[in-house]
């Protein structure tokens, strides 16, 4: 064995406390990439699997064709296309599908919610059909009095075949009996939704189809050539209609789910590269300082004869050691981590199917990349510098620190003022699209903390200085100690908050986009949306039309309208247009017209935002050719050009939508004004009794509505300082590690005050503060880091979304009381350690 | 190297003396600047001879560790020259120093002489294994038993005593067979009687074994063990002895003092 690999061994074998927690660190980061990939790929996969089970028997599907793939759902087709494909040749069963809102409602007349799934009606054939829902226990409905419900509901709510159930549809509240408890698959749960199947007949009149259903399933016999029949059918379909695989609308239905699971994926994964940064930080610190420990070994490594390079070798060996085994910890932590989530997302309500843990060739590549690299790129600058330490300071140690000096400040500002200018390209000039604005902010983002992490060492003792004054009038001895120590070596007490500064900059960053969006939402409902009520729907479909059609027949409402949403292609690029009741949307929104009309917007008129109307160089009364998804094609008439984004940049009147389209009208909300003279009491009594069938309509005022936004706002600022957490807890490892290294390294003079009369009780307290102070320090410094990205990155958010900056002291304040929490328990071992040497031994300690 | 001065260094035995294993040409030290300079070393001359234990004595802050840091390519000086056998160490990039040291130089310091990490064993191979050798296991297995340590060699530095310690560096300082063992105050952190150990191995090392070694010492118990004394005071060579006792050496300290 070589020198270089025996000593590397050995060397991390000697110092278990050091390896252990940067095995942490690392370990920690490449879990996090490990199992943000193994959860996505197990997810996509099972998403893969479950819609192959749901189509498995799906040999053909004729459908309504689309010009493009857009936002909405496919027009419903005539259900009587099925009689003549079951005409054709080889066609085996020709089932219509339909799937529409239809709710469970209990015994006391309130409708049943899911935890976190929609409620959906369904027409099913029952085991004859090709659906892949399977038949738990009893048969399936036949006539208008069954009904059939999901298996996991019916174990929720008590519900056996043979109960008498009330669901509500769109149409109104009806009653039957169950006569089957349906699974699909494996699960008894449809992906954590909420099922009620009828048979199709009864379907087609509850959920109010017009005789109109979403496709119609085909199995082809078993000596019929799948090809053949596909032609065969193709011929008897009216136009506007196609006919696909089973195997295409499969793999469809996955990747519409997928794409949520990719954005999901790919957010868990930013928050673990951001843990694999931290974590390079605290390992590069440890290894300077431990450097710095080992300064007399290694000069007589050199003094012997081991040459500058074999010395930064034997450091990077010790360091790839180190990346590799936590690689392949990290791997199975990983796996372990998406199990676990899978396991919690279940108890959740989300009704996996059986889920197969997917570990990708590519997860362990990147494992790899992660653990090793950022343990290697963390001991680049310490090998390096141990390589330079001359052999002289085997004997005169003080001479060996001199050469491990560098020039910090040059290098950090050039770095920062890099990082900040790619920051600033990425999200202005926006080179390259959305990947160019994540890629040149992202990476201008490391630049600017990796220089602002080389700077803070500049300011670290005067600041420091001011942080640790109250400490030291409050704790007196000990405090001045703390203080003193803090100031003592700079560089160390900025890299070992740099890490805590990262995390700190990214929830304070995200508290000022946070607050920022709030205060403007705040502007906008105040100033420009003039609704007393707003209408949301509670379960992710959308509402049906019936309940604006039912406020706008309250007599205390002066002005209701929806907004409705359809997919329009302009000059090849997709639009969404919103669409509204024009006389209603003037009385209650303000959308800063700046030409032409609102309220006399007409039948195949539009009305335009001005950005696009200036793109498109167009002004009221020219016309635009807009191809909608289903490919209808429309010339609409620009009626007037308005000033302000909130309800989108092109809006039509809901006479148009329908006019373009035949699929069934979903809202995303409705708005509502009172009349002047309604008392806003009686007002709410009057929306809250029209409301009362609609049990998904969530009637909300405008006040409510705000605080259902700031509460949305306030949980995803959780959720980021949550996926934040692991890379905070490294960071407060990486303090603690810092200071035990640092008492290590105090020893003799830690003795020395032992011997002149400091209790223990003192010696913790000085270690404790120290450890205040620094991780205050980094919170302040990150603080200050974020709030600058904060305010940059709001700016970089067009007006219409947020106009006014805001920020939240609030936070602030948590975050430095988190800061000084952090800091207590970052001190919880060294101090320990620091207030039980033995002082005669601590003295002796060269 | 134009400053460089004549003689070559191996030039020394013309007059039928010993041949110079390691020496300094007017050599200089300065640390500092202006009003703050310090002359380590002023303008020293002295070259020491081939098999013969040689000692340099001086008080604290005389020069003398300054001198032996830069006769052993540790310290390189600001201005003047040294040598080790045939080579001038001001012409040797830091490669090239570091083979020289690993190859043809030994080391025993005062304290902190091995590395915590690794066995008595491996830090007295450490030399041959940075080369990539394995040494010769005849002379170290010798080695080894000379200084007593053939069942503590399994032991690390913390599970040994000072004086085992010191055994351990002598040991390192032996297997590579160096033309030259620079000692720097080996007996310093050590009782009298592990000091007197040492000092007979490091003696015997010399007169059986035909080793050469530079010593740097204030004990003149430890000096009596040389060969040789020289005698360093502010930077200079203030005089020398040959064959010293302890009294000759009291002596000539007492004189000069």
């Amino acid at each position: 064995m070589s020198a270089g690999t025996l000593i590397a061994r050995k060397s991390i074998r000697a110092r278990w406390g050091r390896t252990l927690a940067i095995l942490f660190a690392i370990t920690a980061s490449v879990s996090f990439v490990v199992g943000s990939f193994v959860l996505a790929d197990s997810l996509r996969a099972t998403f893969d699997n479950l819609f192959k089970d749901l189509n498995e028997r799906v040999e053909l599907q004729v459908r309504a064709a689309q010009a493009f793939d857009g936002n909405d759902a496919r027009d419903p087709i005539d259900v009587a296309i099925a009689d003549s494909i079951r005409a054709v040749d080889g066609v085996a069963i020709a089932e219509p599908i339909l799937q529409r809102y239809a709710q469970l409602v209990d015994a006391n007349g309130d409708a049943i919610t899911p935890p976190g799934g929609p409620t959906l009606g369904v027409s099913w054939e029952g085991d004859d059909g090709l659906q892949g829902v399977t038949i738990r226990e009893g048969v399936a409905p036949d006539g208008p009095d069954d009904v059939a419900i999901d298996k996991a509901t019916a174990d929720a709510e008590n519900l056996a075949v043979g109960d008498t159930v009330s669901y509500l549809t769109d149409v109104g509240v009806f009653q039957g009996t169950i006569t089957a408890t349906v699974g699909l698959g494996s699960a008894d749960s449809f992906g954590g939704a909420q099922l009620v199947a009828l048979d199709l007949d009864t379907a087609l009149v509850r959920f109010t189809t017009d005789g109109r259903v979403d496709a119609i399933d085909i199995a082809v016999a078993d000596d019929a050539d799948l090809a053949t029949v596909q032609q065969a059918v193709e011929a008897v379909l009216p136009p506007q209609t196609e006919v696909v695989t089973g195997q295409e609308v499969a793999e469809e239905n996955a990747d519409d789910v997928n794409q949520f699971v990719d954005v999901f994926g790919t957010g868990l994964l930013v928050f673990a590269f951001i843990t694999a940064f931290v974590s390079a930080f605290i390992i590069n610190n440890v290894f300077q300082i431990t450097i710095g420990q080992r300064l007399r070994e290694l000069a007589l490594l050199r003094a012997v004869g081991a040459s500058g390079r074999q010395v930064r070798r034997m450091i990077t060996f010790e360091a790839l050691g180190l990346g590799v085994l936590a690689t392949v910890l990290g791997i199975g932590g990983g796996l372990l981590v998406a199990r676990l989530l899978i396991a919690a997302f279940d108890a959740a309500g989300a009704g996996f199917p059986d889920t197969t843990t997917v570990l990708a060739t590519r997860t362990i590549v990147v494992a790899a990349l992660v653990g090793i690299g950022i343990t290697m790129a963390s001991v680049i600058v310490p090998s390096r510098r141990a390589s330079k330490i001359p052999p002289v300071a085997a004997m005169r140690p003080e001479l060996g620190f001199a050469a491990m000096r560098a020039r910090r400040l040059v290098a950090g500002t050039v770095v920062a003022v890099v990082g900040v200018a790619l920051f600033l390209v990425g999200l202005f000039l926006r080179p390259g699209g959305t990947t160019g604005l994540i890629g040149f902010a992202g990476i201008g983002a490391v630049l600017l903390f990796l220089g602002v992490a080389s700077l803070s060492s500049t300011i670290a003792t005067p600041v420091t200085r001011v942080i640790g004054w109250p400490v030291e009038k409050l704790f007196k001895v000990p405090g001045a100690l703390a203080r003193q120590n803090v100031a003592r070596s700079p560089r160390r007490t900025s890299s070992s908050a740099s890490a805590l500064m990262i995390g700190v900059a990214l929830v304070s960053s995200t508290a000022v986009f946070a607050s920022s969006l709030r205060s403007s939402l705040v502007d906008t409902l105040e100033s420009a949306i003039s609704a007393d009520y707003i209408i949301t729907d509670a379960g992710f479909q959308g509402l049906s039309p019936v309940v604006s059609e039912t406020l706008a027949a309250v007599p205390e409402l002066e002005a209701v309208t929806p907004i409705r949403g359809i997919s329009g292609q302009v000059d090849g690029e997709t639009k969404n247009f919103g669409a509204v009741d024009p006389v209603a949307f003037e009385k209650l929104v303000d959308p800063d017209l700046i030409d032409g009309t609102i309220a006399d917007l007409g039948l195949d008129e539009l009305l335009l935002h001005r950005d696009p109307a200036s793109d498109l160089d167009v002004v009221v009364g020219d016309a635009l050719d807009v191809t909608f998804q289903n490919g209808v094609e429309q010339t609409l008439t620009i009626a007037g050009i308005y000033g302000d984004a909130t309800f989108g940049n092109w809006l039509i009147g809901l006479d148009t939508l329908a006019g373009v389209s035949t699929a069934p009208a979903r809202d995303f909300f409705v708005i509502a004004q009172l009349a002047d003279d309604v008392d806003p009491a009686v007002g709410d009594a009057a929306v809250e009794a029209a409301m009362e069938p609609f049990p998904q309509a969530n009637v909300q005022t405008n006040a409510e509505f705000l605080d259902a936004q700031e509460a949305q706002i306030n949980q995803l600022l959780l959720i980021i300082t949550l996926l934040l957490a692991f890379a905070i807890l490294i960071a407060v490892l990486g303090i603690s590690i810092t200071l035990a290294l640092g008492v290590f390294e105090r020893t003799r003079e830690i003795g020395l005050l032992r011997a002149v009369g400091m209790n223990r009780r003192q010696t913790r307290r000085s270690v404790r503060w120290e450890a205040v102070i620094v991780s205050v320090f980094g919170a302040v410094v990150g603080i200050v880091v974020g709030t600058f990205l904060g305010v940059i990155l709001s700016l970089a958010v067009p007006d219409d979304v947020i106009s006014k900056l805001a920020f939240n002291p609030g936070i602030i304040v948590i975050i430095l009381i988190g800061a000084v929490i952090a800091g207590l328990l970052a001190a919880l071992y060294p101090s320990y350690k620091a207030s039980n040497m033995n002082v005669l031994d601590a003295i002796a300690t060269e | 190297m134009s400053s460089v001065p004549v003689p070559p260094p191996s030039a020394a035995d013309s007059s039928g003396a010993r041949r110079a294993a390691a020496g300094a040409v007017d050599a200089r030290k300065t640390y500092g600047i202006g009003d703050a300079q310090v002359h380590a070393l002023d303008g020293v001359t002295v070259s020491f001879e081939v098999g013969r234990f040689s000692a340099i004595m001086g008080p604290s802050g005389s020069g003398k560790s300054t001198l032996l840091h830069c006769l052993a390519g540790l310290d390189t000086l600001t201005s003047g020259a040294t040598f080790i056998g045939d080579t001038y160490l001001a012409s040797l990039d830091d490669k090239a120093l570091t083979e020289l040291r690993r190859t043809k130089v030994g080391f025993i310091f005062q304290a902190f002489n091995l590395i915590p990490t690794l066995t008595a064993d491996e830090n007295i191979r450490l030399p041959m294994m940075l080369g990539g050798e394995s040494g010769d296991a005849a002379w170290i297995d010798q080695v080894v038993a000379t200084v007593g340590l053939a069942d503590r060699l399994h032991h690390r530095p913390s599970e040994l005593s000072g004086g085992q310690q010191q055994r351990v560096a002598v040991a390192r300082a032996l297997a590579s067979r160096p033309q030259i063992i620079f000692a720097d105050e080996p007996t310093g952190n050590l009782d009298s009687v592990t000091g007197t150990e040492i000092l007979t191995f490091m003696r015997n090392a010399v007169s059986e074994f035909d080793q050469t070694i530079v010593m740097v010492t204030h004990d003149p118990v430890a000096a009596a063990y040389a060969d040789r004394v020289v005698f360093v005071g502010d930077g200079k060579i203030t005089g020398e002895l040959n064959d010293p006792t302890v009294d000759t050496i009291i002596d000539r300290l007492r004189n000069s003092g």
